[in-house]
């Protein structure tokens, strides 16, 4: 168990590092010299060059990178070009947000999709099961900001629910009807991957031999389906849904974007689009890092859950 | 080896045999799968309109007439415009034909060269046992990221627009291809002819280009066609989010951002192109299942 933590703590060492470096290089691409700016238009070019020195951009490339390692281990991201603020700051703000929205889905979507995905398997060939597969490709192939766009159109549009940004935290009345539409968008193109995964993991479960001794022993069909079927097909669906983290990051990035909810991912592109660089970066860096400590508990969870996964 | 025995039967069984192999063929088996066999005519023809784009496009989807401005499809304004006009005049029809065109081209773009750079790498580690830990480890660490944050960060750092946009869907696609290109050429590095161009005193290019890749195109070039779909969404999403092609580009995700201002009033301007990638997307999935279901003996009944 120690052995495979380790071994997937040595996997993200290199893309820890890797986006710690593409954070460094946005810092490098700023079109404005950070020390003329600091030193204001009246500035003489001694004292530019003082500051320069000052701030260490004098010294060759890799020193500044070794500097920003330690800055960023310092949680000092810089300032935003724009609001002026620690960006760490601003991440601090935008971070909750979308960790709600994220949970928001999740515990609507996974918990319907292992629904569907067990029943198509539970009636394969059927109607049902031809019905329940048909929405999943469909679900995996619509365009994130469709749904959205559809949602805002018919929903927040006949003023049935809010659609413009977040309206308090989750435990408020007025936070929690802001989120339903977000946590709607994102869950539905959610479900379908589950769902798919679910039926196609019990299907080969279905025909395991202990699944065969259940029946023999005279257990009744659905019993044997979901407590000695669907218990040993949930752990790969555990992982995948685990590796699907990522593309849910990506939708959540649309859809902050499209109801204006203040998370981590609408920063992340407004800053891009604004060129914040510091912002950019910072933001870029709370999404990796954030995906790559979920994919790593995902992988312990999955290690725990199915010791066989640690010994190979 | 199963060919040579077979040419000496009579020519009653090599009628017999190329009639079942024929029955079998790949695409028939597809064709013999309604819905699959409708998503392939459905992208023949979304390919050849984004090819012919020009000609098939009944007006420039740039010409813009204020007098036409969301005009709904249908409208007696705009009668020879079928889908509509958005909030410029300009025929939605014609826009959607040329989007279609941006938006399949950047996904083929991407797919062809990162999957180009992905079968490389695929093959070599194949081929070169020494490099086959470094080189999967690297695409382990590719396939561990989410795509959407090499959109982020490419554009990030180059700027937003298509250049951006292609490379990083480029990058997207080379691990998921590197993996299937591996373990097709793991299987043909067992076969016997490999060790026989071995053996007859080949060199390693000659055995990696004509031995190993010409055997192991088919499947990755079915799986990078498998790919474009996923590519295509992710292209959408980051155009649509502004990242990728810029206004005035016909092109289906900006085009779509481009209409949410005019939901209310006029949804079909950004319906339209979302509905347009959407049935394409569907269309290259339902296509993929089959082509999986038809190359996998597993699965096959």
């Amino acid at each position: 168990m120690a052995r495979h933590i380790a071994h997937r703590l040595m996997i993200s060492l290199p893309v820890l590092l890797g986006v710690l470096l593409i954070g460094f290089l946005l810092l490098q691409v700023v079109p404005t010299d950070p020390a003329t700016v600091l030193a204001g238009p009246t500035a003489t070019a001694a004292e530019v060059a003082a500051i320069r020195q000052q701030l260490g951009l004098d010294q060759p490339l890799w020193v500044q990178f070794a500097n920003y390692l330690g800055r960023v281990l310092q949680l000092d991201l810089g300032r935003s070009m724009i609001s002026n603020r620690p960006v760490s700051e601003e991440i601090a703000l935008t971070f909750w947000p979308t960790v709600e929205l994220m949970l928001a889905c999740l515990v609507w979507a996974v918990p319907l999709g292992i629904a569907l995905g067990t029943l198509a398997a539970r009636r394969r060939g059927t109607l049902i099961d031809r019905a329940i597969m048909a929405l999943s490709v469909m679900g995996v192939s619509v365009p994130v900001f469709w749904v959205g766009l559809l949602l805002i159109q018919h929903v927040g549009g006949a003023g049935l629910l809010p659609f413009q940004g977040r309206n308090g935290p989750i435990w408020t009345g007025a936070g929690l009807l802001s989120l339903i539409l977000p946590a709607a968008t994102l869950g539905a193109v959610f479900v379908g991957p589950v769902a798919r995964m679910t039926r196609t993991s019990l299907l080969e479960t279905l025909g395991a031999d202990y699944v065969r001794t259940a029946r023999a022993k005279g257990a009744s069909d659905w019993r044997v389906t979901i407590h000695h079927a669907l218990r040993n097909a949930m752990i790969p669906v555990v992982t995948l849904v685990g590796l699907q983290i990522g593309f849910l990051l990506g939708g959540s990035i649309v859809t902050e974007t499209m109801f204006a909810w203040p998370g981590v991912g609408r920063m992340a592109v407004g800053a891009i689009t604004s060129s914040d660089f510091p912002l950019a970066q910072g933001a870029i860096l709370v999404l990796a890092v954030g995906f790559m400590m979920v994919n790593l508990i995902v992988d312990v969870l999955y290690a725990y859950l199915d010791p066989r996964i640690a010994r190979s | 080896m199963t060919d040579v025995a077979l040419t000496l039967q009579s020519e009653a069984d090599q009628k017999a045999i190329a009639a079942l192999r024929r029955k079998n063929a790949v695409w028939r088996r597809i064709l013999r799968d309604p819905p699959a066999a409708a998503a392939a005519l459905f992208l023949l023809l979304v390919v050849m309109a984004a090819i012919f784009a020009p000609w098939v496009a009944p007006f420039d989807p740039y010409a813009n007439n204020m007098r036409l401005r969301l005009c709904p499809p249908g409208g007696e304004r705009c009668a020879a415009f079928l889908l509509g006009a958005d909030n410029q005049g300009r025929d939605m029809l014609s826009r959607i034909v040329f989007g279609l065109r941006a938006t399949l081209g950047m996904g083929v773009l991407a797919v062809v060269v990162g999957g180009g750079l992905g079968a490389l790498i695929g093959l070599s580690a194949a081929y070169f046992k020494r490099l086959d830990t470094p080189l999967m480890r690297l695409v382990d660490v590719l396939l561990s990221f989410p795509s959407i944050l090499f959109g982020l960060a490419i554009a990030a750092v180059m700027g937003t627009g298509l250049v951006s946009l292609v490379i990083a869907l480029s990058v997207a696609a080379i691990p998921s291809i590197a993996r299937i290109a591996r373990g097709a050429a793991q299987s043909i590095m067992q076969q016997e002819y490999m060790e026989a161009g071995r053996a007859v005193g080949l060199g390693d290019g000659a055995l990696l280009w004509r031995y190993l890749a010409l055997n192991c195109w088919p499947t990755i070039l079915i799986y990078m066609t498998l790919q474009l779909g996923q590519a295509i969404l992710l292209g959408a999403a980051l155009s649509f989010l502004g990242l990728g092609a810029q206004p005035p580009t016909a092109e289906l995700g900006s085009m779509a951002a481009d209409g949410r201002k005019f939901l209310q009033i006029a949804p079909w301007v950004s319906t339209l192109p979302c509905a347009a990638i959407f049935l394409v997307v569907l269309a290259f999935n339902v296509l993929g299942d089959a082509l999986r279901d038809a190359l996998d003996p597993k699965l096959r009944q």
